[in-house]
C-alpha cells in the first residue's frame, strides 16, 4: 500500500513539475512576460523598410535618420501613446511655475547609459545645447525657439551656455525655462532623446554608428550598422525604462520605401508597410490591396502626421495679393469631387488647416465660409478686374517632387482642369525637384503652388505657427499674426483656444491658402505583428499611429510577434 | 604610337579640366542648396554657419580653385550625405558593388550575346532565328526597369525564390543581373547576326569552303575572327556604362552600389560627390576609348596610328 501511494505521489509530482514547467510564462531577455499567443522570443524580431540615413541621432540631424526606425539610444523626457497623451519616459514628472515660465522635470534615477553611467541632467543639457550651437549648424533649430535664449544663442549672440535648458536641485532634476509661457513644451519634448555627453566627448558626433562605441540608455542597442544595407537594434539588457519592448530585435533594411516597399511587404520580407511621414500607397498599390481579401484585412489607415495639402500663393504681388482673385480660385474648385475620385480612401475634405482630431479643429466652423460655387466664383474674378479671365496671367503650379505621387499630381491636373472650366484661367503642373521648390518657396518666391505640412508636434501653435508672416508663406495677416502669438503663449486652455480657432477662421477668409484634403494614410501589417497599441484608440480607429514604430511613441513597446508567424516566415 | 597614347592622355587631361569646370559653374547655378529646409526655413545666421562650415560661403571660382588643388592631392571632400566618410571612401565602398554587376553583365552578355547570334545566323528563318529575334526586339524595346519589376513580381512575390533586393549573397546577384543584361544581349546578337551573315556571303568564305576546309573551321577561325571587329565598337561604350551603374537597376533592387549615388547626389546637391562622378565618368569613358582604338590596331592590321 504505502508502495503504491509512494509510486502515485512520484508520478503525480513529475506531472506537476512538468506542467507546470510546460505552462510556465515566457519571458524575453529584459525579464518582460510575452503575451500567451506571443511566438517564442527568437521570433520577436520586427523587420521594416528605410530610406539612407547618415545618423540615427534626433541631435545630430533630424533629416538624415531612419525613417521612424529611431529614437531608440535614448531615453526622451515624455513619451506619445496611441490616444495621442502624453505618458512619462526619462522624466518621472513633471511641472510648470505659477508665471507658466519655468518647466521642471524630474528623472527617472533607474536609467543608465550602457557604459554604466547614469542618464541625468546633464545629458539633456548637453544635448540641447549642442542643438542651438551655431557652430554645429543643426537642421531643426527653428523648431525650439519659445526655450530662452535659443534664438539668441542660435545667432551666435550668446554662448550654448545660456539657453534656458539647466540642470535643477540635482542632477535628477532638468529645468527648462521659456522666453513666454508655452503650454505645450512637454509635448514639444517628445524631441528630447539625448546624447551622451560622455560619449559623444570621446568619440565624436557619430559615435551611435558603430556598435563598437555606441552607447545607448534606450530599449534598444546597435548590433549592426552594414552601409546602405541594413540596421540591427538590438534589445537593450540593462534598460531601466518603465516601459520594456517585447521585441528582441528590430531589422532595418535600407531601400526607397516608395519603390521598394510594398513588393518587399508581399514578398514578406518586412512586417510593416508605409509609415504616418507623408508617404501614400499610389493607387496602382491600392487597386492590389483592395482586391485581396487577405491584404484588405491587413490596411488600417489612421491620422498620419495630420498631415494637410493646400493650395498656397505669393500674395505680396499680382495677380495674388487681390483677395478676390484668392477667393474666386477657393469657389472653383470642387474639393469633394477631388477626394471622391481621386484622394479615395487617404484622405478626406479639408474645411481648414487643422484636420479632425488635431486639438482645436474646427471643421463644422469652417465648412460653410467658402463651399463650391463657380457662379460666385466668375463673379469675384471679374470684380477683381479679370472676367471669364480675360487678361489673367496663366498659372505655373508648382507640386514639390518629393510630394508629387501619382494621386497628388492627378489631384493637381483636376484642379487645374476645374479652374480652366470654371474661370478661363490657363494652369500648368510642373511638378519641382524639392531643392529648387523649397528654395522659392522659403525665399517667399513662388507665386503658385500645392504643398502640404505635417505636424510636430500635438498644439495648434504648431500648425497654425507656420502661417506667421515670418513663417515660410508669402502671405501677412496682422490680426492672424497677433491672435496666434498671443495663443500660443497662453496658459488659459480655453481663451487659448478660442484664440486659435479665431486664428483659423481668419486663414480661411483671408485665403492664406486653399485647403484642400486631409491624408489618412494607410499602414500595412503581418497579421501576426500584434499589440495593445494596435488596437482601436478613444476615437475607435485602428492604426499605427504617429510617430508610428519611433522611440517617441509607446508602440514599440507593446508591439510583439504573434505565433502565426510560424504561418509566414521560413 | 607611344606619342599618339601621351597625345590622347593629355588631351583627357584637358576633357576632365573642362567637365570638372563645367559642371562646378552648372551645380552651383542650379537653384537650390545642399542645406535647404524641407519644413521651416532655418534662420539666416544657421545656414550661414553651415555654409561656413563647408566652404560653401566663399565665391564660386575660390571654391573652384580650392577643390581643384584639394583634389590634385587626392581630397575629393566629404559628401554631404554621408558625412561620417570621404568621397574616396564612399566610392571605394560602393563601386566594387557596381563593378561586379556591371563585369557579370557583360560576360553574359557577350558570350550569350555572340552565340545567340551565331546561332541565329547560322539557321537564318528558322523557329530560333524568329526566337532569338523576338527576344532581341523585347530586350531592347521594353526598359530595364520594367523588366526588373516584373521579375520581382513572379520570382519574389509570386513564387518567393529569389529575394525582391538586397546585397551581400549570390542569390541578390540574380535578378539584377537578368534585368541589366536582356538589354546588351539583344545588341550583341543582333550585331553579331547582321555582321555574320555579311561575312559568310563574302568571297574568303567562298573561297575557303571551295578549298574543302571544313565548316567549323570556316565559320570559328575565319568568320568569327572578323566578325569580332565590329564587337568590339560595343564592348568599347558598352564598359563605362555598366561599369558606372543603373540607378533604376540599384533603386529597385536595393544594390548598395554606384549608380543610385548619381541620383541621390543630384538630388541633395552633394557637390563633392556630383563632380566626382562626373570626373569618373569623364575619365572612364576617355581611358576606354584611348584602349578600344589601340586594340583596334592590334586586331586589324589595316588600322595604323601616325
Amino acid at each position: 500500500m504505502s508502495k503504491k501511494l509512494i509510486v502515485v505521489s512520484v508520478v503525480v509530482m513529475v506531472f506537476l513539475i512538468l506542467t507546470s514547467a510546460f505552462s510556465a510564462p515566457v519571458t524575453n531577455s529584459v525579464g518582460k512576460v510575452l503575451p500567451i499567443d506571443a511566438a517564442p522570443p527568437e521570433y520577436q524580431v520586427l523587420r521594416v523598410m528605410s530610406g539612407p540615413a547618415t545618423t540615427l541621432d534626433w541631435f545630430i540631424s533630424v533629416y538624415k535618420r531612419t525613417n521612424e526606425a529611431n529614437n531608440y539610444f535614448g531615453e526622451p523626457l515624455v513619451r506619445l501613446n496611441k490616444n495621442f497623451e502624453l505618458v512619462p519616459a526619462a522624466a518621472k514628472s513633471w511641472g510648470v511655475s505659477k508665471d507658466g515660465l519655468t518647466w521642471t522635470f524630474n528623472l527617472d534615477k533607474n536609467i543608465y547609459w550602457t557604459d554604466g553611467t547614469p542618464l541625468t541632467a546633464e545629458d539633456f543639457v548637453f544635448s540641447f545645447q549642442l542643438g542651438a550651437d551655431p557652430k554645429h549648424g543643426w537642421d531643426f533649430t527653428w523648431f525650439y525657439s519659445p526655450i530662452k535664449n535659443w534664438d539668441k544663442v542660435v545667432k551666435g549672440e550668446l554662448p550654448p551656455s545660456e539657453i534656458g535648458v539647466k540642470q535643477g536641485k540635482d542632477p535628477y532634476t532638468l529645468v527648462i525655462t521659456t522666453e513666454y509661457p508655452a503650454p505645450y513644451l512637454p509635448m514639444m519634448m517628445l524631441y528630447s532623446t539625448p546624447l551622451s555627453k560622455k560619449a559623444y566627448e570621446k568619440y565624436g558626433p557619430y559615435y551611435n554608428n558603430d556598435p563598437k562605441t555606441s552607447v545607448s540608455c534606450g530599449p534598444y542597442v546597435l548590433q549592426e550598422w552594414t552601409k546602405d544595407k541594413q540596421i540591427v537594434f538590438k534589445i537593450n539588457t540593462k534598460y531601466g525604462g518603465r516601459l520594456k519592448p517585447y521585441l528582441e530585435k528590430i531589422i532595418v533594411t535600407f531601400g526607397d520605401p516608395g519603390t521598394s516597399a510594398f513588393k518587399a511587404y508581399l514578398a514578406g520580407e518586412i512586417d510593416i508597410c508605409g509609415y504616418s511621414n507623408g508617404q501614400i500607397f499610389t493607387p496602382a498599390d491600392l487597386e492590389v490591396i483592395e482586391k485581396d481579401p487577405e491584404l484588405s484585412k491587413q490596411f488600417h489607415q489612421g491620422f498620419g502626421d495630420f498631415r494637410t495639402f493646400y493650395l498656397g500663393f505669393d500674395c505680396y504681388n499680382p495677380p495674388f495679393n487681390n483677395l478676390n482673385v484668392r477667393k474666386a480660385l477657393a469657389y472653383a474648385i470642387d474639393k469633394e469631387a477631388i477626394v471622391k475620385t481621386i484622394i479615395r480612401k487617404q484622405g478626406m475634405i479639408a474645411y481648414g488647416f487643422l484636420m479632425p482630431g488635431f486639438p482645436g479643429a474646427n471643421p463644422e466652423g469652417l465648412k460653410d465660409i467658402i463651399t463650391y460655387n463657380p457662379d460666385q466664383a466668375r463673379k469675384l474674378l471679374a470684380e477683381a478686374g479679370y472676367p471669364d479671365g480675360k487678361g489673367f496671367p496663366s498659372l505655373d503650379m508648382w507640386v514639390r517632387s518629393d510630394l508629387a505621387s501619382p494621386t497628388v499630381v492627378a489631384a493637381a491636373n483636376a484642379i487645374g482642369a476645374m479652374l480652366k472650366k470654371n474661370l478661363g484661367i490657363d494652369v500648368k503642373i510642373t511638378v519641382k525637384e524639392s531643392k529648387t521648390f523649397m528654395d522659392a518657396l522659403n525665399s517667399h518666391k513662388l507665386p503658385f503652388y500645392l504643398v502640404s505640412y505635417g505636424m510636430d508636434y500635438l498644439d495648434q501653435s504648431n500648425m497654425l505657427g507656420i502661417w506667421v508672416s515670418t513663417g515660410r508663406h508669402a502671405w501677412k495677416n496682422d490680426r492672424y499674426d497677433k491672435l496666434v502669438t498671443e495663443a500660443s503663449s497662453l496658459i488659459d486652455k480655453k481663451k487659448r483656444d478660442e484664440m486659435f480657432k479665431e486664428a483659423e477662421k481668419i486663414l480661411v477668409e483671408d485665403v492664406g491658402g486653399i485647403f484642400l484634403w486631409h491624408q489618412t494614410p494607410g499602414v500595412l501589417w503581418k497579421p501576426y505583428v500584434k499589440g495593445s497599441d494596435l488596437t482601436p484608440d478613444k476615437y475607435g480607429i485602428t492604426a499605427l499611429h504617429w510617430p508610428g514604430i519611433e522611440g517617441v511613441g509607446t508602440t514599440i513597446f507593446n508591439i510583439y510577434i504573434s505565433k502565426d508567424v510560424l504561418k509566414y516566415r521560413k | 604610337m607611344i606619342g599618339y597614347i601621351v597625345r590622347r592622355i593629355l588631351g583627357l587631361i584637358i576633357v576632365i579640366l573642362l567637365a570638372s569646370l563645367i559642371t562646378f559653374i552648372l551645380m552651383h547655378a542650379i537653384p537650390g542648396g545642399p542645406f535647404d529646409e524641407l519644413k521651416m526655413p532655418l534662420p539666416p545666421e544657421v545656414k550661414a554657419n553651415i555654409l561656413k562650415k563647408y566652404g560653401l560661403d566663399r565665391p564660386v571660382w575660390e571654391q573652384y580653385i580650392r577643390y581643384i588643388w584639394r583634389a590634385l592631392h587626392g581630397d575629393l571632400g566629404v559628401p554631404f550625405q554621408s558625412p561620417t566618410e570621404t568621397v574616396t571612401s564612399l566610392i571605394a565602398r560602393v563601386w566594387p558593388v557596381t563593378l561586379q554587376i556591371g563585369a557579370i553583365t557583360i560576360a553574359l552578355s557577350f558570350s550569350i550575346g555572340i552565340l545567340l547570334g551565331i546561332i541565329s545566323a547560322l539557321r537564318q528563318n528558322t523557329w530560333i532565328d524568329y526566337l532569338v529575334t523576338t527576344i532581341a526586339t523585347l530586350g531592347t524595346t521594353v526598359p530595364n526597369f520594367v523588366i526588373a519589376i516584373w521579375l520581382i513580381l513572379f520570382f519574389s512575390v509570386t513564387l518567393r525564390w529569389l529575394p525582391t533586393g538586397g546585397w551581400g549573397e549570390p542569390k541578390n546577384l540574380i535578378l539584377p543581373v537578368i534585368s541589366y543584361f536582356l538589354a546588351p544581349t539583344a545588341v550583341i546578337a543582333r550585331f553579331v547576326k547582321v555582321n555574320f551573315l555579311e561575312e559568310l556571303r563574302k568571297d574568303y568564305v567562298r573561297t575557303a569552303r571551295a578549298k574543302g576546309l571544313p565548316e567549323r573551321v570556316v565559320i570559328f577561325k575565319h568568320v568569327f575572327k572578323n566578325v569580332l571587329i565590329p564587337v568590339m565598337t560595343l564592348l568599347g561604350p558598352m564598359i563605362p556604362d555598366l561599369a558606372t551603374g543603373s540607378v533604376f537597376i540599384e533603386v529597385t533592387f536595393r544594390v548598395p552600389g554606384l549608380g543610385r549615388f548619381f541620383y541621390t547626389s543630384a538630388l541633395n546637391r552633394d557637390y563633392p560627390m556630383i563632380i566626382a562622378m562626373i570626373l569618373l565618368i569623364a575619365i572612364l569613358w576617355g581611358i576606354t576609348y584611348l584602349v578600344t582604338d589601340i586594340i583596334y590596331a592590334y586586331i586589324d592590321p589595316r588600322i595604323v596610328f601616325s
